[in-house]
């Protein structure tokens, strides 16, 4: 009884619901107030991802005629829901240590895709040319960045199960095991072996993320918008609080698989920790990548995932499996 | 204040811009383009983001004086905006026609056709005439929705 109480806290306010929400929005309003700084702009306020929100909130939802009804209706709040439980099995070190402690990396991986799903379901449901063809790029990207996700987390779980040795057998998937053992042995983002697998991480970042050089599926000026071009209103609100949660849980995963060390055991100097952790990464990633570059064509995007990150990442597990 | 209250007055400061070009010489579409990306006269300080659906738009930017082959797409598009919606005519010809005024494939001006709210004279507007419009577009909105 009180497992389950304490995991819809988990799910509804921390990690996961409304401190992920937060989180998530802060992050995205800082992107673009730092992309504005880096063109001399002023840039919109910190509260612009909540006021946003609140706009498309009071917006009327227009829903095509030609659309499959149930479809398009639902798939917004099919993305929402896997992101809102994905965020609860994000583990902040130091302050919480991850829903359970059996093969959450598995789950996690499970449900990451779950955002891009629900965009290919919306998209193809919404009748719109330019929704299908979001859709084939969606799909297409996303085949070519979870192949190197998937590589990353092998290689991870290859190398903590091989320092916990007789503890675990062969690899390691569970989170809360992964951050304790680095925060004994060191990060693995310092871990020669295993920096391949962070820098295909960065690069996995805005591919998932859907921004720029990777936004071909959304690609507002030739496919204006794409999948999301008919949505409107409370509907594209819950796309947006998706993506906040989804901004939540990717970059949290790189601070736990990469960087999960803590300042003392006082809990709030840990959950500022995490917080910069997470903005510092972000900053790498997404926003300064963004504002140097232009939107790559979808075929020169699916190569180049399927050669520079799956190399990085295959060259970081072989090094594991050798080593 | 109740909710509904609260969120329609906070909705006016996220005004996400569309653009629709009715047969203009590009001369104001490139002036609405550096007015949101150079850093002088950055709109998005505002809130404002440029949107590629009409779906998503709140402020409508209609440049050009709409010519006979362009009129029919222009109102069609207009009406995919969800309501409620502000718009703002920039540039001359949407107002009077300017140089293509009593032209043969003309059939503006703009205000035939569709309410427009705002209106920007000049050939084209200077960026902080557009600046205006746009903050002037959010207080027209906020009318719109009953809030004086």
């Amino acid at each position: 009884m009180t497992d389950t109480l304490l995991a819809i806290v988990h799910m509804a306010i921390f990690p996961g619901g409304f401190f992920a929400l937060a989180l998530g929005f802060l992050y995205k309003a800082l992107d673009r107030r730092v992309e504005a700084r880096l063109q001399r702009r002023i840039g919109p306020p910190l509260t612009q991802p909540w006021l946003d929100a609140a706009k498309l909130l009071t917006k009327e939802t227009l829903i095509p005629k030609t659309a499959c009804r149930s479809a398009f209706l639902l798939a917004p709040v099919f993305g929402f829901t896997g992101m809102a439980v994905c965020a609860a099995f994000i583990p902040v070190p130091g302050v919480y240590s991850g829903l359970f402690n059996m093969g959450d990396l598995l789950v996690i991986f499970y449900l990451l895709p779950i955002p891009a799903m629900a965009l290919m379901l919306g998209g193809s449901a919404s009748s719109s040319p330019f929704g299908a063809l979001g859709f084939s790029r969606e799909m297409l990207l996303m085949l070519a960045y979870e192949t190197p996700l998937l590589m990353i987390l092998l290689a991870v779980a290859m190398l903590v199960g091989k320092g916990l040795g007789a503890e675990s057998s062969g690899a390691e998937f569970s989170l809360l095991k992964i951050v304790a053992w680095q925060q004994e042995n060191g990060s693995l983002g310092f871990n020669p072996a295993m920096i391949p697998a962070l820098l295909a991480y960065l690069i996995f970042l805005p591919g998932t993320m859907g921004m720029a050089p990777f936004d071909v599926a959304e690609a507002e000026t030739e496919l204006l918008e794409g999948p999301l071009l008919e949505y409107g209103g409370p509907l594209l609100a819950l796309f947006t609080v998706t993506s906040a949660f989804k901004t939540f849980v990717v970059l949290g995963l790189g601070v736990a698989l990469f960087f999960p060390g803590v300042l003392g055991s006082w809990w709030p100097v840990n959950l500022v920790w995490f917080v910069l952790k997470c903005l510092a990464l972000m900053l790498l990633s997404l926003t300064l990548v963004k504002s140097a570059c232009g939107r790559l064509r979808i075929d020169q995007a699916f190569r180049f995932y399927v050669t520079v990150p799956t190399a990085l990442a295959l060259c970081s597990l072989v090094l594991v499996w050798l080593l | 204040m109740s909710l509904d209250t609260t969120l329609k007055k906070l909705s006016v400061r996220s005004p996400w811009l569309f653009r629709i070009n009715a047969g203009s010489c590009n001369g104001c579409d490139v002036e609405l383009a550096t007015t949101a990306c150079i850093p002088r006269y950055d709109v998005e300080r505002f809130g404002c983001r440029y949107c590629g659906s009409p779906r998503h738009a709140d402020v409508v930017l209609i440049t050009g004086p709409v010519t006979t082959r362009v009129r029919d797409r222009v109102l069609r598009v207009w009406e995919e905006i969800p309501d409620p919606k502000v718009t703002v005519a920039v540039g001359i010809c949407p107002i009077s026609g300017g140089v293509f005024r009593e032209g043969y494939s003309i059939e503006g001006p703009l205000d035939r056709f569709l309410p427009v709210d705002v209106n920007v004279p000049g050939c084209p507007p200077r960026p902080q005439a557009i600046l205006e419009a746009v903050v002037l577009a959010r207080s027209i909105w906020l009318k719109k929705l009953g809030f004086e």
